[in-house]
């Protein structure tokens, strides 16, 4: 079974600005914050100190110091939260009132970046509106083909599905619109025959 | 294609709708069905003129549902070089014409959560067949229709019996123009925005659409080029060993055609990228009129776009 070189594998690159978007909008989670710091600082020699158009919307401890980092760069409107489903919401309900001219900037987790994407998706933004970065953690959201329930925070090249008890094989096989990559029962065919369980996506 | 692929045809309607545009109805003349295309499609239609061959691309502004009849608009243009005045002048109903499978390079986006359509003049026809497909769905749209005045504005009662609030029409003659910077700075994320009319608007559009921040995945344009006259030319063909004279008023694409070579095309237009052909040696300049190959591209003089495109030079040899 094909479990790497497939295309579908989301590819990132280090963020950088767009200038030709009108309106800028953040997303980060943990480690995502010094890209995002990063971007802001080249913003800023090209914009000028004016960052009116860019919004933050961190995952994070209200005390963490990015937080001081992100206000000390002036940004005008910079908003934490507490865990990434409510960021998500904040998220969704801005994408409903964001006009054309709009680009997106994400960085952290792979699973945190799919979880943004995939909301995008939903507005359609394209590829040329979105910037991600990956950084932290590799684990991944597996997606369980036979009962379609996804497991969270995968670590290892098989996983007990969540949803059935299945053991499913971790493919690259990437869905942008679950945002979760497809696990696929490892043992149909020779009952508890399970490879070697190993940490792979730290 | 070639011609062996096409259809004929039979003129079974004529409408002078506008004093520079005439409206035609096309059926097959075999009887049945004509193939399936989608809102933004065009035909090329091969005309038999006096002494020589035009083959002009029409879009089809008819109804996807109505495949007994397709229907096109063709202006009738000022430096024609024989193709509208062939339709304006020589066509009538009983008429029979060879026509390509329609091909469609100005779809709609499938998944925009919004569309905006611009149109300028005969610019209207590809939207009139895409209007059929938005018109019972759920995304919402505003067609945007720029005309000189009232006595040029074609097909508008048609479009302002379907189309009510969601039609906007500006007349050149009023002073009205389209609001551009208003109209693309406030639109909501996920809108796509279409246009298609003279070469001025369109440019003017996408400078527009790119300062209020979109990105060039959302815009859209068609503009078929008539291919401009320029001084005659020979070219070899170096597959073929032919050597081919190219007059001023007869395109590179038809002067090969003439001489029994064919050449793969989708749009005569420049837009499509299908007739694309390596430019083996040149002693001279290639004149490049198309919208297909990027600045570099036409700056590297190693490939050129027959259908519109020409060269000034002394030898030029292609890999036909």
């Amino acid at each position: 079974m094909l479990i790497t070189g497939i295309k579908s594998k989301p590819v990132y690159a280090p963020l950088q600005t767009d200038t030709r978007g009108r309106y800028h909008l953040m997303l980060a989670m943990g480690a995502g914050a010094a890209p995002l710091l990063r971007v802001i600082a080249e913003m800023r020699v090209v914009a000028g100190p004016s960052l009116k158009n860019t919004r933050v919307l961190f995952v994070s401890d209200a005390a963490a110091p990015e937080v001081e980092q992100f206000k000390a760069a002036t940004v005008a409107d910079l908003q934490t939260f507490p865990s990434t489903p409510a960021l998500l919401e904040r998220f969704r309900a801005i994408l409903q009132k964001s006009l054309m001219g709009t680009r997106l900037y994400v960085a952290g987790p792979e699973s945190f970046i799919g979880l943004a994407m995939k909301i995008a998706l939903e507005f359609n933004l394209n590829k040329d509106e979105i910037r991600a970065e990956e950084c932290g953690t590799l684990a991944r959201r597996v997606y369980c083909i036979h009962c379609r329930a996804t497991t969270e925070d995968v670590r290892t090249n098989i996983v007990s599905c969540i949803g059935c008890g299945r053991w499913l094989l971790v493919r690259d096989h990437y869905s942008r619109r679950l945002a979760a990559y497809m696990g696929v029962m490892v043992d149909a065919e020779a009952p508890g025959e399970l490879p070697p369980l190993k940490e792979v996506f730290l | 294609m070639n011609d062996a692929q096409t259809i004929t045809v039979e003129v079974i309607g004529v409408e002078q709708v506008t004093p520079l545009i005439k409206h035609f109805k096309l059926a097959p003349a075999a009887g049945g069905s004509l193939p399936v295309f989608s809102g933004g499609s065009h035909i090329i239609v091969v005309m038999q003129g006096a002494g020589r061959v035009h083959k002009n691309p029409y879009s089809l502004l008819g109804s996807p549902l109505a495949l007994d009849t397709y229907e096109i608009g063709v202006r009738r243009m000022e430096e024609s070089r024989g193709g509208s005045h062939f339709m304006h002048d020589a066509v009538e109903v009983g008429s029979r014409l060879e026509i390509a499978h329609p091909v469609n390079l100005f779809g709609l986006d499938k998944i925009a959560r919004k569309h905006v359509l611009i149109a300028g003049g005969i610019g209207i026809t590809p939207f009139l067949a895409q209007l059929e497909d938005l018109h019972g769905g759920s995304v919402p749209y505003e067609l945007h229709y720029s005309v000189r005045s009232s006595e040029h504005a074609a097909f508008l009662q048609r479009l302002q019996r379907r189309e009510g609030e969601r039609l906007h029409v500006y007349y050149d003659s009023e002073g009205q123009t389209i609001a551009f910077e208003t109209l693309l700075a406030t639109q909501p994320l996920g809108t796509h925005v279409y246009v298609c009319g003279p070469v001025g608007m369109i440019k003017h559009v996408i400078a527009t659409a790119q300062s209020c921040g979109w990105p060039d995945s959302h815009i859209h344009w068609e503009q078929f080029s008539a291919p401009p006259v320029g001084d005659a030319f020979e070219v070899f063909l170096a597959r073929s060993k032919l050597s081919v004279h190219v007059p001023p008023d007869q395109s590179l694409l038809e002067s090969i055609e003439a001489a029994g070579v064919e050449v793969p095309y989708l749009c005569r237009g420049g837009v499509c990228g299908f007739c694309h052909t390596r430019v083996l040696e040149l002693d001279g300049e290639l004149v490049h009129n198309d919208h297909f190959l990027s600045e570099a591209d036409k700056a590297k003089a190693k490939s050129i776009m027959p259908c519109v495109s020409r060269a000034n030079c002394k030898r030029l040899v292609l890999d036909l």
